[in-house]
């Protein structure tokens, strides 16, 4: 490696010729290393996108007809017309996640950091929601039931029935905790890269706890905070199992379920592969912008 | 006059004190009321899972489980194991490759390697569905599944490598390169071990995601293989909420959580950083 060095500080034209084969042969060393990662990723990934990107342009399923695929742009039609309820529920539950997670996490996050001495019980805890959404949604389908554990408090709410189990707070909630770990990794990130002493600083001076916020933490931690925003949002949009285990008719219309309805069930592959591709782009631009915000790459 | 304020300061601490007291009390009890919100679905399925038609029937549960649900909980071993292995042979070098040679659009490499991550779970689904059926014909074969959970998961895999490559300083290599061993033997005796941890936290995590891995499995599972959360799904969806299901969901659960808890015990958080998860 350091001999490889060495070997790039000289002009190219000046390398003895054993020094050129050793680096072209490193050269292919490292092809070989990185081929297998990047077949992978390309086969299973890349072409299947590109395909189905393809296949949201085809009528129907014409695409396995004799005749080959008719050509048409009917399913961004309807995407964007007879789907945009579809979508905006879907856009909707994400954002009422998001929004939850960062009002309960951005507390949760700050006396993690700043109080609590029992942090690894904290994590094992909170492993429990990355075990999957399915999970969760099960447990609380359970206590939400007539007759389950949580009856007694609902009527004592005055809510009867289902009415609980299936409606929009509901789904939200679900949503929430399985994506809260992540809102709380990423505040608690830039929270406990804010020096202690500003916060002592400012009550000092007078400030109010809330001007300390204001004024010193959300401004300090917006880069944390934003990232973990988008993170939860890109990671709700898919959300699958809560809406249809716990919501109602309004939130199963969620773009993944949709999807799953539309391209398995009724082998609609156009429409389906178009809902498949505008998930697609909304999870990588917020994704994008994600990365974008949160703390330095990995690799430079 | 001078008792009074001798006095004035004392009780204002102590009333400062005792404010104080009180927000640091209400602070943990936030964050044990939120803890108690993380595992109350799992309590709650656990205790669940302790209920019969009328009495206790937990012995009978679990051993339905192991019973009636001994296929599932096979298959979804068996696609972790196979997922694991191929995802740890693919990204061990990968990760190598990144960190010591330079290349021009590493970084790029490495951001399109890792874009697996963000897309939704179902679009996974559906284009890998379909081009099993159209391209690859492997809409019938375990090696399909396994591949879509190879495909979904590797990032998870890759970064901790990469994280424990970059805190490994080259002068190991190099003194083992002095001493006349080859690039693979270097490899081999120095490198891989002091990697471990990075690799195990790159297991780890595979482990629990692919384990509990419904949704993509849904879409392309093979007919006649079901994985365990999948099996759940669909009796969740069908047969309504059964104290066997739940039992089921608790014993994957216990199973992840035990995958954690020893991961956590041997070799601590620290290789977690730079993953998404924790």
């Amino acid at each position: 490696m350091a001999t490889d060095q060495l070997a790039i500080a000289r002009p190219i034209t000046t390398l003895p010729p054993e020094i050129r084969q050793r680096e072209r042969r490193s050269r292919l060393t490292m092809a070989a290393m990185l081929a297998p990662a990047v077949l992978v990723a390309v086969a299973f990934m890349a072409y299947p996108l590109l395909f189905i990107l393809q296949m949201s342009f085809t009528e129907g399923s014409s695409y396995l007809s004799i005749h080959g695929p008719t050509w048409t742009i009917d399913n961004y039609l309807a995407m964007f017309g007879r789907y945009l309820p579809n979508l905006f529920v879907t856009l909707e539950l994400a954002t009422l996640a998001m929004l939850v997670d960062l009002v309960f996490g951005f507390p949760f996050a700050y006396i993690l950091v700043r109080k609590v001495r029992y942090r690894t019980l904290v994590r094992g805890f909170m492993v429990f929601p990355m075990f999957g959404a399915l999970y969760i949604a099960f447990g609380l389908r359970f206590i939400l039931l007539p007759g389950g554990p949580a009856t007694p408090l609902l009527q004592a709410l005055g809510l009867s029935g289902t009415q609980a189990l299936y409606s929009l707070p509901t789904v939200v909630f679900a949503m929430a905790i399985f994506t809260f770990p992540f809102m709380v990794m990423n505040i608690g990130t830039a929270l406990s890269n804010v020096d202690p002493t500003l916060e002592e600083a400012a009550a000092c001076l007078g400030a109010r706890p809330t001007q300390t916020l204001r004024r010193i933490l959300l401004p300090l931690t917006r880069a944390g905070t934003v990232a973990g925003m988008l993170m939860v949002f890109g990671w709700s949009i898919g959300t699958f199992a809560e809406p249809l285990l716990l919501g109602s008719i309004q939130e199963q219309r969620a773009l993944a379920w949709t999807l799953y309805q539309r391209g398995v069930v009724q082998n609609d592959y156009g429409l389906a592969t178009t809902m498949g591709i505008v998930l697609l782009v909304i999870a990588f631009v917020v994704s994008w912008g994600s990365l974008r915000y949160s703390r330095g790459a990995l690799v430079d | 006059m001078s008792a009074i304020t001798a006095a004035r300061p004392a009780r204002r601490s102590s009333r400062r004190l005792s404010r104080r007291r009180i927000v640091d009390v209400l602070s943990h009890a936030y964050i044990w009321l939120c803890l108690i919100v993380f595992v109350l679905p799992f309590m709650v399925l656990l205790l669940y899972s302790f209920t019969g038609p009328g009495g206790t029937y937990a012995i009978q549960n679990f051993q339905y489980v192991l019973g009636s649900f001994r296929e599932n909980l096979l298959w979804s071993f068996g696609i972790s194991a196979a997922t694991l292995l191929i995802s740890a042979l693919i990204s061990l070098p990968a990760a190598y490759a990144i960190v010591r040679y330079g290349f021009r659009g590493k970084r790029t490499l490495f951001s399109a390697l890792t874009l697996p991550l963000y897309v939704p779970g179902a679009v996974i689904g559906i284009s890998l569905l379909l081009t099993y059926n159209f391209t690859y014909h492997l809409t019938t074969s375990p090696i399909g599944l396994v591949m879509a959970m190879v495909v979904g998961t590797f990032p998870l895999m890759l970064t901790p490598i990469v994280v424990a490559m970059k805190d490994l300083p080259l002068v190991y290599e190099e003194a083992a390169a002095c001493l006349g061993a080859t690039k693979w033997q270097a490899y081999r005796k120095i490198v891989f071990p002091l990697i471990g941890p990075g690799l195990s936290a790159g297991l780890m995590l595979t482990f629990i995601i692919v384990f509990n891995e419904y949704l993509v499995t849904l879409f392309v599972h093979p007919p006649g293989l079901v994985t365990a959360p999948l099996r759940i799904f669909n009796l969740v969806r069908t047969a309504g909420l059964l104290p066997t299901t739940a039992a089921l969901a608790v014993t994957m659960q216990l199973i992840s959580f035990a995958a954690v808890i020893l991961f956590f015990r041997v070799f601590g958080t620290r290789y977690l950083k730079g993953t998404y998860l924790i």
